[in-house]
C-alpha cells in the first residue's frame, strides 16, 4: 500500500465542554454567547476541516456531566455507510451534502442529549477525561477501519473548570496520547486549566486562552485549523509557561523544593523522620552528643 | 650545599671558573663546583637545566660549557698540567650518559602541556586569557590539570616488549663468500633473539667474551658448531657449545615432566606418538632414550627434538611472564592433537584429577552466564500503607465556585429550554469587526503574541558577543573555581593562595570584564549579559571579606 501524501487521512476529534450548569449561568452573563453560537462556531469549524481535503475526517464529542456523547458521526458508523438516513439531505441552500448531513446529525443529537439531562446535585463537573479517552478510543478505531497509518488530533474547547478528581485518570489519557504521537489542543474560555496546559505541552499541541468568546469561530480557524506539519509555517501564539510543580503528599501543595523517600518517592513538604507512606525510618547522622558522666551514687552506710 | 644522600660521580680538581681555581663536582642530578678551600657550591645546576654542554677540542684551554635553557652560559677551564684532557673527557663523557636522561623528562612535560594544550581548543583559550594576560600564573594553571594527565601518561609508558620471530634462525641465511666461506648476517635483532631464546647461549657468551674470545670469533665457533646445525649426533667434539646441548636435553625433560596446564588450549602432548600405541597407554617415558632405537628414528627424533624444543623456547621466551606452556607439535601424528583429552598421552585423567584450568574452560565454553536460572536475591518487599496518595492530583490553587442547588436547577433548565429550539445558523456565527479584532490580537504584536518577541535573545545577541561571553565563563569560572577551593583556609599556604586569588579576581574583572561591557553598551544590546557574572564575583568579594574580618577579630 503505498501512502502518497494526497492520500493521508487526517482526523479531527472536537471535544466540547456542554456542561450544562456552566453554560446556563453563561446565558445569564452573556447572552450573546450562549452554548448555540458555540455550537456554530464548532459546526463551521468541522465544516472547515471537512472541506480542507477530501481525506479528511471529523468526529465531534459532546462532554457533558453525565456522560460522554457522539454528536458526529453517529449512525454513518451504525449502518454503515451515510444512505440509511431518515432525514433526506436536502438542505436546500446547494450545500456539500456531506457538510449539511453532518450538521444536521449534530443538531439533532445534541437536542437528543440535553433533554435527557437529569439534575443531579453530586455530578457537576464535566467528564473531560473520559470523553478524552473515548476520542482516543474513536481514533484508534478509525485507524483499525481504514487500516492505515492517520494523522489525529484532538481539540478540546473547554468551558468549566478543571475537576481535580480526574487527574489521575487525565494523565494516563495524555500519556496515551502522547504514545501514539496525537495532539492534543485546547481552546479555553472561561478560565486557565492547569491540566490542559499540561496535556498542550507534553504532546505537543497548542493551548489558547481567548479573551473573546463571540469570536470563538474566528480563533478556531486561524489557529487550530491547520495541522500539525503546517503549524510550523505559520506564526501562532507562543506556548505558555506551564507549572510542572508537584504536590507534596502530605498537603497536596504544590512545593518547588521538598523531600523524597527513596523508597517509595513519595514527596513530602516537611522532613520526617519516618516516610509516612512506606514507614521507612530515615538514619540520621546526627553531631556527636557529649555523653555525661554519670556519678556513681555512694551506698549510703 | 650537597644534600648528605647525594651520591658524587665525579670530582674533578683545579678546574677554574671565572678565574678561580676550585673543584668540580659531578652527582647524581646535578653538577656543582665549589671554589678552592670552601665548603660551599657557589655554582650548581641540575641536568634538568642544562640544554648542552660544548667542548672545544684544539684549543690551548682545556674548557667545557654548559649552556642552560634559560640561555646562560657557564665556563669550566680544567687547568691541571698533566690530566687536563683525561679529566675534561671523563666530565664530557660522564655528562653525556647523564644528560639524556634527565633530558627526556623536562622534554616530557613541556611536550605533554604542548599536546594537551594543542588537542583542547577550550583548555587552549583558557590558558591564553588567563596565563598570557598574566590573571594567574602558569604554575597554578597546571597545578591541577597535569596530575591527572601524567597518571594515564606513565602507564601507557611501559614499552611493548618485542616478540621473537620463530625463523630468527633460518633468517641468517649464509651467503657464500665468493672463495670458499661462508657470511652470515648477524644483526642486533637476531643476537638478542638468540640470547633470549636460549640463554645457555647467553650465559656463553657472558663467559667467554670478551676475555677469552672476540664477538666474532664467539660467533663463528657458534655457527661452526654442530649445536648450531641439525644432527647434534657427535657429540664427541670439545665445543663450548656441547654443554649447552646437554642442558637443552634436560630442559626438554622437564618440559615433558610438566606436561601440560591447559589441555584444551592448542596441544597436548609434547611426544610423537602413533595411533596404535594405545589409547591411554602411559608412555611417559621420554623417548629421548636411543637404546632401542635404529640410528635412522633416532636422527628423525632428533630433528624433531631439537624443532620442539626450539618453538618451546621461541615461545617461552616471548611469554615472558605467562606461566602457561602451548607447544607447537610437529609430530607426523597430527590427528591426535584433535582427540579429546580423555585419550591424552598423559593420562593422568581420571575424573579426580583434571588440571584446574582445564576445567575452567570447559565451564566456560558450556555455560551462559545469562540463561542461568535467576538466583532469587533477598529483596525487601515495598510495603505501602497509603498507597492511594499516589492517585491525587495537586489541589487547585484557585477556590471552585459553589453553586446553589437552586443555581443547578436554574441553570439546566435554562439551557435544555434553550437546546430544544435550537437551529445552527452558520451564516450569522459572528459579526467582521469580532473577526478582525480576533485577526488583530492574533497577529504579531498583538495581544495574545506577545510573550513570543522575548523569547529570542540568542538571536539579538551577535555571535561574537555570545562567543566572548563564552571564554569569559570559561576563564571567570577557572579563577572562581580556584579562589574556592581554597576554604576552608586551614594553612599559611592557602592564605596566600586566598589573598592572591582575590587579587586576581579583581584583576580579571578590571581588565577583562569591564571593556566587554562597554564594548556591549556601545553596541546598544540592551539585555544585561553579564549580570549573573557580576553576582559571581559580588559573592566571592563578600566571601572574602567575612574572612578577613574574621581574621582580624582573631589575631586581635
Amino acid at each position: 500500500m503505498v501512502m502518497a501524501s494526497e492520500d493521508e487521512v487526517s482526523l479531527l476529534v472536537i471535544v466540547v465542554d456542554v456542561n450544562p450548569i456552566w453554560w446556563g449561568q453563561q446565558a445569564n452573563r452573556e447572552p450573546q454567547f450562549t452554548l448555540s453560537k458555540c455550537l456554530d462556531a464548532v459546526m463551521v469549524m468541522g465544516n472547515s476541516h471537512l472541506v480542507m481535503t477530501r481525506n479528511n475526517k471529523l468526529a465531534i464529542i459532546a462532554s457533558h456531566c453525565q456522560e460522554s456523547h457522539f454528536l458526529y458521526p453517529f449512525k454513518l458508523w451504525k449502518s454503515g455507510d451515510g444512505h440509511g438516513d431518515d432525514n433526506p439531505s436536502t438542505s436546500g441552500d446547494g450545500k456539500y451534502e456531506l457538510l449539511s448531513v453532518a450538521n444536521d446529525i449534530m443538531a439533532e443529537e445534541i437536542k437528543i442529549l440535553m433533554s435527557r439531562t437529569e439534575v443531579k446535585g453530586n455530578q457537576t463537573d464535566t467528564l473531560l477525561a473520559g470523553s478524552l479517552a473515548k476520542a482516543l478510543c474513536c481514533i484508534l478505531f478509525i485507524k483499525m477501519l481504514t487500516g492505515q497509518e492517520i494523522k489525529s488530533r484532538i481539540l478540546v474547547i473547554k468551558a468549566a473548570d478543571d475537576c481535580a478528581l480526574q487527574y489521575m485518570n487525565f494523565m494516563n489519557v495524555i500519556f496515551a496520547a502522547q504514545k501514539q504521537s496525537i495532539l492534543i489542543d485546547a481552546c479555553v474560555l472561561d478560565s486557565d486549566s492547569g491540566l490542559l496546559q499540561q496535556a498542550c505541552d507534553i504532546t505537543g499541541g497548542l493551548y489558547l486562552m481567548i479573551p473573546q468568546k463571540i469570536a470563538l469561530a474566528q480563533y478556531l480557524l486561524w489557529v487550530f485549523l491547520p495541522d500539525s506539519d503546517q503549524r510550523s509555517q505559520l506564526v501562532l501564539p507562543p506556548p505558555v509557561h506551564v507549572d510542572y510543580r508537584a504536590a507534596c503528599f502530605c498537603h497536596r501543595n504544590l512545593i518547588e523544593i521538598g523531600y523524597v523517600c527513596s523508597v517509595c518517592l513519595s514527596i513530602f513538604c516537611n522532613f520526617s523522620p519516618i516516610c509516612t507512606t512506606c514507614e521507612t525510618a530515615f538514619k540520621i547522622p546526627l553531631p556527636q552528643m557529649v555523653k555525661a558522666k554519670k556519678k556513681k551514687l555512694k551506698p549510703s552506710t | 650545599m650537597a644534600a648528605l644522600s647525594e651520591e658524587v660521580l665525579l670530582v674533578v680538581k683545579r678546574v677554574r671558573q671565572r678565574k678561580q681555581d676550585g673543584t668540580l663536582y659531578l652527582m647524581a642530578e646535578r653538577i656543582a663546583w665549589g671554589p678552592e678551600g670552601k665548603d660551599r657550591f657557589t655554582v650548581s645546576h641540575l641536568y634538568a637545566d642544562i640544554r648542552q654542554k660544548i667542548s672545544p677540542d684544539g684549543k690551548a684551554k682545556i674548557q667545557l660549557q654548559l649552556v642552560l635553557h634559560t640561555g646562560e652560559s657557564t665556563n669550566f677551564h680544567f687547568s691541571n698540567e698533566s690530566t687536563a684532557l683525561r679529566d675534561r673527557d671523563a666530565a664530557k663523557d660522564l655528562l653525556q650518559q647523564l644528560l639524556p636522561k634527565f633530558k627526556k623528562r623536562a622534554n616530557k612535560e613541556l611536550e605533554e602541556k604542548n599536546r594537551m594544550l594543542q588537542e583542547d581548543p577550550v583548555l587552549f583559550q583558557l590558558y591564553k586569557d588567563l596565563v598570557v594576560s598574566q590573571v594567574i600564573s602558569a604554575e597554578e594553571f597546571w597545578a591541577n590539570r597535569l596530575s591527572l594527565n601524567n597518571v594515564d601518561h606513565s602507564a601507557s609508558n611501559n614499552k611493548q616488549e618485542v616478540g621473537i620471530s620463530a625463523a630468527f634462525l633460518a633468517d641468517i641465511r649464509p651467503q657464500t663468500d665468493g672463495c670458499n666461506g661462508l657470511r652470515y648476517n648477524l644483526t642486533s635483532d637476531i643476537i638478542e633473539s638468540i640470547f633470549r631464546t636460549y640463554p645457555a647461549v647467553k650465559q656463553k657468551y657472558a663467559e667467554n667474551v670478551p676475555h677469552n674470545l672476540t664477538e666474532k670469533e664467539f660467533w663463528t665457533r657458534f655457527f661452526q658448531s654442530h649445536y648450531f646445525h641439525r644432527d647434534r649426533i657427535s657429540t664427541g667434539l670439545q665445543d663450548i657449545f656441547s654443554e649447552c646441548a646437554k642442558q637443552d636435553e634436560k630442559g626438554l625433560r622437564s618440559m615433558v615432566v610438566q606436561g601440560v596446564k591447559n589441555p584444551l588450549v592448542d596441544l597436548l602432548s609434547l611426544e610423537d606418538k602413533t595411533l596404535d600405541e594405545g589409547y591411554g597407554s602411559n608412555s611417559m617415558a621420554p623417548s629421548t632414550s636411543s637404546a632401542n632405537k635404529t640410528v635412522k628414528e633416532n636422527s628423525n627424533s632428533a630433528i624433531i627434538k631439537r624443532f620442539n624444543h626450539h618453538s618451546a623456547m621461541v615461545l617461552a621466551a616471548g611469554a615472558g611472564k605467562k606461566a602457561c606452556l602451548t607447544m607447537k607439535c610437529a609430530g607426523p601424528n597430527w590427528g591426535c592433537a584433535s582427540e579429546t583429552s580423555s585419550t591424552d598421552g598423559n593420562s593422568r585423567d581420571s575424573d579426580f584429577f583434571q588440571p584446574p584450568v582445564k576445567k575452567v574452560k570447559i565451564q566456560e565454553a558450556i555455560e551462559y552466564e545469562d540463561l542461568h536460572m535467576e538466583n532469587g536475591k533477598k529483596t525487601v518487599a515495598l510495603n505501602l500503607k497509603k498507597s492511594d496518595r499516589y492517585s491525587h492530583g495537586p489541589v487547585p490553587l484557585l477556590p471552585q465556585q459553589y453553586t446553589t442547588s437552586q443555581d443547578i436547577i436554574n441553570s439546566v433548565n435554562c439551557i435544555q429550554q434553550e437546546i430544544a429550539n435550537y437551529k445552527p445558523c452558520l451564516t450569522q456565527v459572528m459579526s467582521s469587526s469580532t473577526a478582525s479584532s480576533a485577526i488583530a490580537a492574533l497577529s504579531p504584536g498583538g495581544l495574545l503574541m506577545q510573550a513570543g518577541s522575548q523569547q529570542a535573545i540568542n538571536q539579538m545577541v551577535p555571535s561574537d558577543v555570545q562567543g566572548e561571553l563564552k571564554h569569559l565563563y570559561t576563564a571567570a569560572g577557572e579563577l572562581l573555581r580556584h579562589f574556592w577551593s581554597c576554604f576552608p583556609v586551614n594553612t599559611p599556604f592557602l592564605e596566600e593562595k586566598v589573598v592572591k586569588m582575590k587579587s586576581n579576581l579583581e584583576r580579571f574583572q578590571m581588565t577583562k570584564l569591564r571593556p566587554f561591557q562597554e564594548k556591549i553598551q556601545r553596541q546598544y544590546l540592551s539585555t544585561n549579559l553579564t549580570g549573573h557574572l557580576e553576582d559571581m564575583f559580588q559573592m566571592a568579594y563578600n566571601k572574602f571579606h567575612a574572612w578577613q574580618t574574621r581574621q582580624m577579630l582573631r589575631k586581635t
